[in-house]
């Protein structure tokens, strides 16, 4: 019943949302929503066990092709975000052959190593890359009228719902594949590689399928970074927001799909919110790292348990079940 | 010409000299606690701070500040060992992660401490060996080059010859077994941790006065130490050394002949490269990872 | 003289200076149950690996009606019919009884991601869940199937092993020590399992330690001491046998 209610409920609160905030709010909110993207595509990697440190190049990937795609070759832009995130994907295949034949700690390291490879690429050449001030002056989406509402993309709030559906599409797409058989063999290869393979499973290849997958997704949320802000440069996809993504992930959790946005969510309110308000944001990188720390020390199973906690004690409360005298 | 090589072999030696300090304490705190420490650059730069704080703004005398940079980093990783490493450490993934939010913990304590600003520590003394012309070693260069032998040395006798030593190899190679030897692990992991921070801390006071001193100098030399244990082989300490050595050449030639962004890349293509061909590298060890 | 259904042929291993298993050939008949047995260290679980493919051998070859699959990796020696159970109770825990059948259907009835995306995949899905919930039926694990497979007991966990590798419609099944740890009751029960398996068509290639299950449930028994090929025969024949006595005495006397 909740179903019914919850998801027309949900998606209205989403639309007014921005009408509530000041301009730099709706502009955080519009970052937040590519964010989400972001940690629900390197989700969809870990259900495979495996932790890349290279997620958020593939980020800067699509954002830099999508960029070069408009400037130099005049590509409508959203067709040129589609051919950055395809352009990603590409890329993972290609690093899939050397970096999938790694696991655990070797694939976290080499990962690290290729992305990284990738980001010193943009900053060493000025042509095309732009170098270490990356690329300017990016052509912004195309302002139209769709009936009911005119996207001038000037405005944050434009932006913001251009970018909910373009997540939400996406978001719906991870949820479908993750629901499916695909799902549960990535759910097997996880676990029990070998037993998965003994049934018939290629592991190598679902391993790849989750790793372009995850890095086209992500390739998509840097192309929507780069068509809003209108800049980007190699230290936009650096190891310090690779950390950032880490610490939502694992702060939230990663056993459930909301459990990332959930971290993502809370963590971004609290640096707004609770750290620009207070005037603590310098503090930011300390009170990230405490919070990881914490949690990996405190709260292992991420925020989403304490959602599922709830959740449970719903069931079990005295309202749904009479005698429990 | 030769020249030229005679002075990017003086250079790379002395890279080669910290850095291998860096990887060592790498090799150490890995081979004994099973657990990857990304926090280990910033320990480097603790050590470089202490020399910025005791020697630069206290005018302290600089042997007392590197001593002093040492032991307070020693006792930062017996911390970390203590909070961080002991209670995850049937979680290697999880011990690695909270080392990440230690690193960020430790550089937002500089950047609060000291500002985002670049630090110049003067040099102890301002002589240059003059083998040449155009071949010249500075002193403080041969300061950390020697301190490199004798620790490193100091290190291999303590590992072959003491019974902590003997412990510590022990638990290396199978921590069950000396477990049941009645090898204490708290007592192995601390000793790891406080020489391999140690080293770390040291590396960085002693060559406070060459580099920038800034909250995010660790970064590149958590990679260099990274590449230099991956290739080296991630269990050998003997590994670490030599790699340390070749990658310091290979990496000051590049430097020298091209540019620093190509010499990384050229780094870090060796590591991948080392990764999908021999993983456990080339002196590796049995494998803990 | 028809092309034998699976053979060993000299299959050889060696691990650096040991030789696990040296030359070792022997033949399996379709529709049998064929044990593979030996005291500890014999190489019966190396062979197994060999032929699963779990192992690269270091010399020799398996053979599947003729075609050569050793050296394949696991999933392909997996589709072309032979699948393997594991020893310790190989699960999938956090899902449920249903949900680890479903996987291994997943030869038959290989789930495409854009198909799934769509809902085109329906179809598809439902063939494969018929599919599971009939392996269940079998092994009287369907009144199970939402359960958590780690909360099975024991008995039913080996039984739910033998279900995820039947569900992928094998010609070959290859069983790891199925009986370990298993008391006299669990024991029956398991070889009237087998022996509805085989009667279903299925070749079934056994090691395992227990010398009731074996001698009670095989057609055929090769006997290995180590790394070679002791002898073979029916169980009659191996019960009486002085050599496999022999090469079983210090290991404590199950024979017979």
């Amino acid at each position: 019943m909740l179903h019914i209610l919850g998801w027309p409920a949900l998606a209205a609160a989403m639309i007014a949302l921005p009408h509530g905030l000041s301009f730099s709010q709706q502009e955080i909110l519009v970052f937040l929503t590519i964010n989400v993207l972001l940690v629900t595509s390197y989700r969809l990697l870990t259900l495979t066990g495996e932790w890349s440190l290279g997620h958020v190049v593939m980020m800067g990937v699509g954002a830099y092709a999508s960029a070069l795609y408009t400037k130099e070759l005049g590509i409508f832009v959203p067709l040129s975000m589609l051919l950055g995130a395809v352009t990603a994907a590409l890329i993972a295949l290609i690093l899939s052959f050397p970096l999938l034949r790694m696991k655990g700690f070797y694939f976290l390291i080499g990962s690290f190593a290729a992305g990284e490879i990738i980001r010193l690429l943009w900053k060493r050449f000025r042509n095309p890359f732009g170098g270490p001030k990356g690329i300017k002056k990016i052509d912004p989406m195309p302002d139209f009228d769709a009936g009911f509402y005119s996207f001038d993309f000037f405005e944050p709030v434009s932006y913001y719902y251009f970018a909910l559906v373009v997540v939400g599409v996406s978001l719906w797409i991870m949820w479908r594949i993750e629901r499916s058989p695909v799902g549960l063999t990535f759910h097997a290869v996880h676990w029990q590689d070998k037993l998965a393979e003994a049934a018939g499973v290629n592991v190598r290849a679902y391993r790849t399928r989750a790793f372009v997958i995850a890095s086209g997704f992500a390739g998509l949320s840097g192309t929507l970074l780069a068509h809003y802000i209108g800049t980007i440069n190699p230290n936009s996809f650096d190891v310090e927001m690779m950390v950032f993504v880490l610490t939502w992930a694992i702060v939230g959790g990663t056993a459930t799909f909301y459990g990332p946005i959930i971290g993502c969510i809370v963590l971004t309110i609290l640096n707004e919110i609770v750290l620009r308000e207070m005037g603590f944001e310098q503090m930011r990188p300390l009170i990230y790292g405490l919070l990881l720390i914490c949690s990996v020390l405190f709260l292992p199973k991420g925020l989403e348990s304490v959602v599922q906690g709830l959740l449970a004690r719903r069931k079990d409360s005295p309202a749904s079940g009479e005698e429990k005298a | 010409m030769v020249e030229l090589l005679a002075q990017t072999g003086l250079n790379a030696i002395y890279a080669a000299s910290y850095m291998s300090l860096v990887a060592v304490g790498l090799v150490l705190i890995f081979g004994v606690m099973g657990v990857i420490n990304f926090a280990h650059g910033e320990l480097y730069m603790l050590g470089a701070y202490a020399v910025v704080g005791l020697y630069a703004d206290f005018q302290m005398p600089f042997i007392f500040a590197i001593a002093v940079g040492l032991v307070f980093v020693g006792v930062v990783g017996l911390g970390m060992e203590r909070a961080l490493f002991r209670p995850l450490r049937d979680n290697p993934l999880g011990g690695l992660v909270a080392s990440i939010g230690f690193l960020m913990v430790l550089q937002a304590l500089a950047v609060m401490g000291f500002g985002v600003r670049m630090e110049h520590v003067p040099p102890v003394t301002q002589e240059v060996i003059v083998f040449s012309e155009k071949v010249r070693l500075a002193v403080p260069r041969l300061f950390v080059i020697i301190a490199a032998v004798v620790l490193l040395t100091a290190l291999w006798v303590f590992l072959k010859k003491t019974r902590f030593g003997w412990a510590l190899r022990a638990s290396a190679q199978d921590p069950e077994a000396a477990a049941l030897q009645g090898i204490s692990i708290n007592q192995t992991s601390r000793i790891a941790m406080f020489i391999g921070a140690g080293l770390a801390g040291i590396a960085g006071a002693l060559t406070a006065p060459l580099v920038s001193v800034n909250p995010y100098m660790g970064h590149s030399v958590i990679i260099t130490a990274f590449i230099v244990i991956i290739v080296g082989g991630i269990g050998s300490l003997e590994g670490a050394v030599i790699a340390a050595v070749a990658y310091a050449f290979i990496h000051t030639i590049v430097t020298t002949f091209w540019d620093g962004v190509i010499a990384n890349i050229v780094g870090l293509s060796l590591m991948l490269a080392v990764l999908i061909v021999k993983p456990t590298g080339l002196f590796g060890t049995a494998d803990r990872a | 003289m028809t092309v034998p259904f699976l053979e060993t042929d000299g299959l050889t291993m060696r691990f650096g200076g040991l030789t696990a298993v040296d030359g070792l050939s022997f033949k399996v008949e379709q529709g049998a149950i064929h044990g593979l047995i030996g005291p500890n260290g014999a190489g019966k679980t190396t062979t197994f690996n060999m032929i699963s493919g779990f192992y690269k051998p270091t010399a020799g070859q398996v053979r599947l009606r003729g075609e050569v699959i050793s050296g394949l990796a696991m999933y392909q020696v997996a589709r072309r019919g032979v699948v393997r159970t594991f020893q310790h109770s190989t699960l999938f825990a956090e899902l449920t009884v249903l949900e680890n059948a479903l996987v291994g259907t997943h030869m038959n009835f290989r789930p495409s991601i854009f198909a799934a995306i769509t809902g085109r995949d329906a179809e598809n899905r439902r063939g494969a869940r018929v599919r599971a919930e009939e392996t269940l039926d079998f092994f009287g694990l369907l009144g199970h199937a939402h359960e958590r497979a780690g909360d099975l007991p024991h008995g039913h966990q080996r039984a739910l092993g033998l279900a995820v590798a039947m569900a992928a419609h094998p010609e070959v099944m290859l069983l790891d020590e199925p009986f370990t740890g298993m008391n006299p009751e669990e024991t029956n029960r398991m070889m009237a399992l087998m022996f509805k398996l085989r009667d279903s068509g299925v070749t079934i290639l056994i090691v395992e330690h227990d010398m009731h299950a074996i001698m009670g449930l095989c057609d055929r028994i090769t006997v290995m001491n180590f790394g070679r090929l002791l002898t073979e025969g029916v169980p009659r024949e191996i019960r009486a046998h002085p050599d496999v006595i022999e090469a079983y005495l210090g290991g404590g006397r199950h024979v017979a």
